[in-house]
């Protein structure tokens, strides 16, 4: 049986395979994720019921909520009964903003994630388009502008770089839209489709709410490019040059290649590090980009995350770590089907 | 109809070319005033030694120099135009699509996140307008006329998980896809496998011949040269000392320079005769020995070593031949233990040293030493000379310091290298000193018996001449008993009294080292010798070398 399966799972194409592979992956790990956001609340000190109803509470109130709660159950009547609201998407109530934390969670979650996919679109951009260049042309203007963004991207603070921002743009020049949330407040958001107010807003044929949510976006995105495209600069301009010195980039040229061709090629062959360093960056934004969100008042899972734990709202919390995870468990998982795409010298 | 003139007009001229090379210590020169042509449908040879400039004249002629490369003065023209006077666009379309270049080391000219099909397919679309399934049927093709079987599903290979030898096909289809006029094939089959290397070489000659193509086959190997050239020119630090006819060349070389190197490259007379009788005991015998690696997948093994037996007797050599991954540096690294061997048994002047404890096998090893493949790599960086001959002293003997040096001193003087070297570093050492180092710190123990892993690749021809010598010299002198790991025939025929021939882990002919070479009586054996490219045969060059006469194509 084991051996007939082998043999039709090795007939598949590669790229089927490593898919697949990895799909099958996902449901041990999603499983591992809840295990440890369950235990790790439960770790916390504190008794939810006490905090749920304040220092005042009964002891007959506090019981009689840790019975409706089931927390007098065993641990694991408790997990499962977890696992089974975690999968009917029921997350709790938050303690703080009252509502079901699915529903907050839905509507901040999407806000990050349309700043961060954007930003990152600019971070490789700029990036790649830079070390690119510097590259090909070293001691070009390109090359000698790079070396001092390289070193300062890493020192500069983005909450720094987004109040300058702020200051020069909006307050001194009053080109860029003010710094008050996703959308102009006169405007209505969009129909959530996607949750990506520009993306609804197209869908929706809402123009005014495009343009508001697309100029709202421009300063947070610009900063964040600023900030994190530094390190992926530095780290493509690395991998680009060393593979631009190769034996292959030469025996290209020599057979009369033309350099836009070669270059193509030579950039396929640096992207595996890339592929993983934008999956860290886009993982590590999800909660790291909060002082940016903070500042544009964006309303975003970072906000959402550090008000849960400045409240002790444990339910909120809870949501919010799951998320992060799961979502984090989806960039891994793409980055480590496209890496595998990409470089065929790996074994599936 | 052509006028004769007009057929032996060259292809490419090359004309008083000077090449230099910027560095911190001012302009240093490395092609000085090289002038030849070369012939529609001629082969030409260019042979030196390491850094004698044939790979800076290839790159100089297609306009590639390395880094901080640059030409001083004189002239190369393709098809009578100079590549000077061409466009940027002229040049790239040049490159390739007159001039096709094949290089070394042909993995690593292939880009390896690309199918070997599509990578021929994109030089082909660099230089004509075919569509992409146009381009794709002729890759196809192409691969086929190389010689790959199953040229369809190779298209769709990565690099990696072709051979060296396809790779180097591969390259060459990728040269010959665009119909250019001329080829330089830059050592091309360096690293190959002997009979991989004169297959590929057979195909590379054969159809240049049915293109009417013009070859220029840089290389450091004589034997290719008596084989495949017509005219072959000599190189010598940066200039072309000799240029001529390859039969002429053979019989009558006119540089001192092109005498020394054939000198260096023909075989010696066979060593001192083997001690009459054979009644002495033997000194080495292995017997059954086998060698097992964990395969891949579990439960999966490789028979690295199977059941290998030999014998060698006081003051003989055993010479191990055998192609890359037939197992006989295996068979090498368990007689010193290096690798511990799975079962059998050898035998060294009595002890068995499969059974002897670790503790008890150390006093042994002075008397059994290996010189390693990689001298560099086997020489750590950070010590001088002299610390890297003594270390077996410090280990093994309780020496003073001074007798230390002196003993240092004086096997450096059996290597023939003068005693100064001893402060030296090895990146200080070229690779023919790193060698002799390697064999000095194997011999500064006296041992009776050495193992000499491949101690003559990868060296330029005169430094495999020294080594050559050195090795004789030290078999007659010291009576030193020697197993002598190759894949070299030729060094084999200078070198040794007995011969074990072994593939794929086994051994499938052995005796006396004139009666292999003359009458093989395995398969592999003869297919070994027949890939032999020695310069004492060049009367029966491998593909007839002469080309039509211009006549003769005419009519």
């Amino acid at each position: 049986m084991i051996i007939t399966f082998r043999r039709q799972w090795e007939v598949l194409p590669r790229s089927l395979q490593i898919i697949l592979g990895r799909l099958a992956l996902v449901v041990p790990q999603m499983f591992g994720v809840l295990l440890v956001t369950f235990f790790l609340i439960r770790l916390l000190p504190g008794d939810p019921a006490v905090l749920l109803l304040g220092n005042m509470a009964t002891p007959e109130a506090v019981e009689q909520l840790r019975d409706r709660l089931g927390l007098n159950d065993s641990i694991w009547t408790q997990f499962l009964v977890y696992c089974g609201n975690v999968l009917h998407g029921d997350l709790g109530v938050s303690i703080f903003t009252s509502n079901p934390v699915t529903v907050d969670l839905m509507e901040r979650g999407p806000a990050t994630i349309e700043l961060i996919f954007y930003g990152m679109i600019l971070t490789v951009v700029i990036g790649v388009a830079v070390a690119v260049i510097s590259v090909r042309k070293p001691g070009g203007t390109v090359d000698i502008v790079s070396r001092f963004y390289g070193l300062a991207a890493g020192a500069i603070p983005d909450f720094w770089i987004g109040l300058i921002l702020i200051y020069v743009f909006f307050t001194l020049l009053g080109w860029a839209a003010a710094p008050f949330g996703r959308i102009d407040v006169f405007l209505n958001a969009p129909p959530p489709v996607t949750g990506f107010y520009t993306i609804d807003a197209l869908l929706a044929g809402d123009f005014d709410a495009f343009r508001s949510a697309a100029g709202r976006l421009v300063l947070p995105v610009i900063t964040l490019a600023i900030v994190n495209a530094g390190g992926l600069m530095k780290m493509t301009q690395s991998v680009f040059s060393g593979v631009w010195e190769s034996d292959f980039v030469r025996h290209a040229r020599a057979c009369g290649v033309p350099e836009r061709v070669i270059m193509r090629a030579a950039l396929r062959n640096s992207l595996p590090p890339i592929i993983t360093m934008i999956g860290f960056l886009v993982g590590f934004l999800l909660g790291a980009a909060v002082l940016v969100e903070t500042i544009f008042s964006w309303g975003g899972l970072g906000q959402y995350a550090v008000q849960a734990v400045m409240n002790s709202d444990y339910p909120a919390l809870q949501g919010f770590i799951l998320v992060a995870a799961a979502f984090t468990l989806l960039v891994y998982l793409v980055v480590d089907i496209l890496y595998e795409l990409v470089d065929p010298r790996i074994k599936v | 109809m052509r006028a004769p003139e007009e057929a032996m007009k060259p292809v490419l001229a090359v004309e008083r070319l000077s090449v230099s090379f910027g560095t911190p210590h001012g302009e240093t020169k490395v092609l000085r005033d090289v002038e030849f042509t070369l012939a529609p449908n001629e082969i030409l040879g260019i042979v030196g030694e390491t850094g004698a400039g044939k790979s800076v004249l290839a790159r100089a002629i297609i306009d590639l120099l390395p880094k901080g490369g640059r030409m001083t003065s004189g002239e190369v023209r393709v098809n009578g135009k100079p590549v000077g006077k061409m466009t940027e666009a002229e040049r790239r379309a040049m490159r390739g699509g007159q001039i096709a270049l094949i290089g070394t080391n042909a993995k690593a000219l292939l880009d390896p996140v690309e199918t070997v099909g599509n990578q021929i397919v994109r030089v082909l679309q660099s230089h004509s307008r075919l569509n992409r399934k146009a381009a794709w049927t002729k890759a196809v093709q192409l691969l086929a006329d190389v010689g790959i079987v199953n040229p369809e599903q190779r298209a769709r290979a990565y690099p990696h998980e072709l051979s060296g030898g396809m790779a180097q096909r591969v390259v060459i289809a990728m040269a010959l896809v665009t119909e250019p006029k001329i080829l330089l094939a830059d050592d091309a089959t360096l690293g190959l496998d002997a009979t991989v290397s004169v297959q590929v070489l057979d195909m590379l000659v054969q159809r240049s011949r049915e293109l009417g193509l013009s070859v220029v086959l840089i290389t450091h190997d004589l034997g290719i040269i008596a084989h495949y050239c017509n005219r072959v020119a000599v190189m010598r630090e940066g200039r072309v000392v000799e240029l001529r006819e390859v039969s002429e060349f053979l019989k009558q070389p006119e540089a001192v320079y092109s005498r020394e190197l054939l000198a260096a490259a023909k075989v010696r007379p066979i060593p001192t005769l083997r001690s009459i009788g054979g009644s002495e005991m033997a000194l080495l015998e292995v017997s059954n020995l086998v060698k097992i690696f964990p395969g891949n997948r579990p439960g999966q093994v490789v028979r690295a070593v199977d059941h290998v037996s030999f014998t060698i007797k006081r003051g003989e050599t055993l010479a191990l031949v055998g192609e890359s991954g037939s197992g006989k540096t295996t068979v090498g690294q368990c007689l010193v233990r290096l690798i511990e061997a799975s079962s059998g048994s050898i035998r060294f002047d009595g002890n068995d040293l499969l059974t002897t404890a670790q503790a008890r096998f150390r006093p042994l090893r002075r008397r059994i030493q290996m010189v390693f493949q990689e001298p560099y790599v086997a020489l750590n960086p950070r010590w001088r000379v002299r610390h890297l001959v003594d270390e077996p002293l410090r280990m093994l003997e309780k020496m003073s310091a001074d007798e230390r040096l002196k003993r240092v001193h004086q096997v450096l003087d059996l290597v023939n290298m003068p005693a100064h070297y001893a402060e030296r570093f090895p990146h200080e050492l070229t690779a023919g000193e790193q060698k002799r180092v390697g064999m000095a710190r194997a011999l500064v123990t006296e041992p009776d018996f050495v193992i000499f892993d491949e101690p003559t690749t990868a060296l330029d021809i005169r430094v495999r001449g020294q080594i050559i010598d050195l090795v004789r010299d030290l078999q007659t002198r010291m009576k030193l008993s020697a197993l002598f790991i190759t894949h070299d025939l030729n060094s084999v025929r200078s070198l040794a009294h007995d011969v074990a021939v072994m593939n794929r882990g086994r051994i499938v002919e052995a005796g006396s080292m004139e009666t292999v070479f003359s009458d093989p009586k395995d398969p592999y054996t003869a297919k070994l010798l027949s890939a032999e490219l020695a310069i004492e045969h060049e009367t029966e060059a491998r593909v007839a070398r002469r080309p039509k006469s211009a006549e003769e194509r005419v009519g």
